[in-house]
């Protein structure tokens, strides 16, 4: 049954799922490296724009309780202040503030190939208010997730 | 092994060993210090050296267990320290007496933009979180491969090449914004400015056409002019180049402003 579930989750792009009160975007994909690359690569804050497109900046450090400050391409106006709300090294980061929350998932599926998985949850009693201003993230969680298995793959390959 | 084996091997990669020492902690003293803390572990662990790695590895990996806890090896300094150093050199008038003293005095005092080339990239290398910067001179100066260098660091081969990976590109992309030598646009000129202090009769432009670096800049290769840069940092030995006398005062002098800093 694992197997199964895992099997289904090999390589899915992104989709969103609408609620009246919430609003998660999810992608999947496999990445051939190891997973300490993909997490130190998750998790060093300041080299994020040199491989992630849809990152232009993150400052602080991404620690447990730690404050960052994100800066996406999503709205290049803005400055989402976000707090690190799980930090389990090489399996499971999120981070968030009061009205989402991200996490990110590592799956060792053994042979090399690691699954890397992104959800984003956003949402509460005033989304339906303001939920037509938000974009779409589908387009940005795919590149995103490729932006990651080109860059640990490429790394993969340094001889 | 015997104790007078070792001190042979020793002597053979002492120079090397030195000079790691002095681009990870910009320090002359440091970098002595460190390669005799060196050669007592070897002496005193030479029962527990089996011959399994090479013994330039191991010496290679006491060396850089004892950088790691080097103060000023593990200071980083920001991208931008050469312009930080200029502006605290322009208004310190002993730095320049003793610069233009060792110039005419000493054997070692010739002005090199090859060498200050060499003496720049320590500095800015020192911007990279220490695993960085000890892989990447590793890999780039050191010729040791991946496998070795994950032995050396005690870390696993994929996180070498990370290291190796970020290191490289975040060095690639400092360069190719600041060095004047590969980009026209670039913000530093300061081996040209310098050559014109130190050698008012040798026209800077003719000294960087001799430079594989610079003539191939226009092909805009970034990771080709990044290996030439490398070959350089490679041909010289910062102590015994004609030129160490030289960039070892100006290295001082950017660790002192960089302590201060």
């Amino acid at each position: 049954m694992v197997t199964t579930i895992k099997a289904t989750a090999q390589n899915t792009p992104a989709t969103t799922v609408k609620t009246t009160f919430h609003r998660q975007t999810s992608v999947s994909i496999d990445i051939h490296a190891d997973t300490k690359v993909i997490w130190a690569l998750l998790t060093n804050a300041q080299d994020y724009p040199r491989w992630n497109t849809t990152i232009t900046a993150i400052e602080g450090e991404i620690k447990l309780g730690k404050k960052i400050k994100l800066k996406s391409t999503l709205d290049t106006k803005r400055t989402f202040k976000l707090k690190v709300k799980k930090f389990e090294p090489a399996k499971q980061l999120s981070w968030g503030d009061g009205k989402g929350i991200r996490v990110y998932t590592l799956t060792d599926k053994g042979n090399g190939v690691v699954n890397f998985s992104m959800i984003e949850k956003i949402g509460g009693l005033m989304f339906p208010m303001y939920a037509k201003y938000i974009p779409s993230f589908d387009a940005s969680f795919n590149t995103f997730a490729n932006d990651l298995k080109k860059e640990a793959e490429m790394i993969m390959k340094t001889k | 092994m015997t104790v007078e084996q070792l001190t042979i091997e020793f002597q053979q990669h002492r120079g090397q060993l030195q000079s790691f020492l002095l681009r990870i902690t910009a320090s002359i003293e440091d970098a002595e210090d460190i390669v005799q803390d060196t050669f007592i572990k070897a002496m005193n662990k030479l029962d527990t050296f089996r011959g399994e790695s090479i013994i330039k590895t191991w010496f290679f990996t006491i060396a850089s267990n004892l950088a790691k806890d080097n103060a000023r090896a593990k200071k980083r300094w920001p991208e931008n320290v050469t312009d930080i150093c200029k502006g605290k050199a322009m208004t310190n008038q002993q730095f320049f007496e003793e610069a233009m003293t060792i110039r005419q005095t000493s054997p070692h005092g010739s002005f090199e933009i090859k060498e200050h080339i060499t003496f720049c990239f320590a500095c800015i290398s020192k911007s990279l979180p220490l695993e960085q910067q000890i892989c990447l001179f590793l890999k780039e100066v050191y010729e040791f491969g991946v496998k070795d260098i994950a032995e050396i660091i005690d870390n696993t081969e994929a996180m070498v090449k990370y290291y190796l990976h970020t290191g490289r590109s975040k060095m690639i992309k400092i360069f190719d914004g600041r060095c004047a030598i590969i980009n026209k646009e670039g913000v530093c000129h300061q081996c040209t400015e310098l050559n014109g202090i130190f050698n008012p009769h040798q026209k800077a432009q003719e000294e960087l056409v001799k430079i594989d670096m610079h003539k191939e800049a226009e092909k805009g290769d970034k990771e080709h002019l990044f290996d030439l840069r490398m070959k350089i940092v490679q041909s010289i030995d910062p102590f015994n180049s004609p030129a160490s006398a030289l960039q070892l005062h100006h290295l001082q002098h950017n660790r002192q402003v960089m302590e201060d800093f």
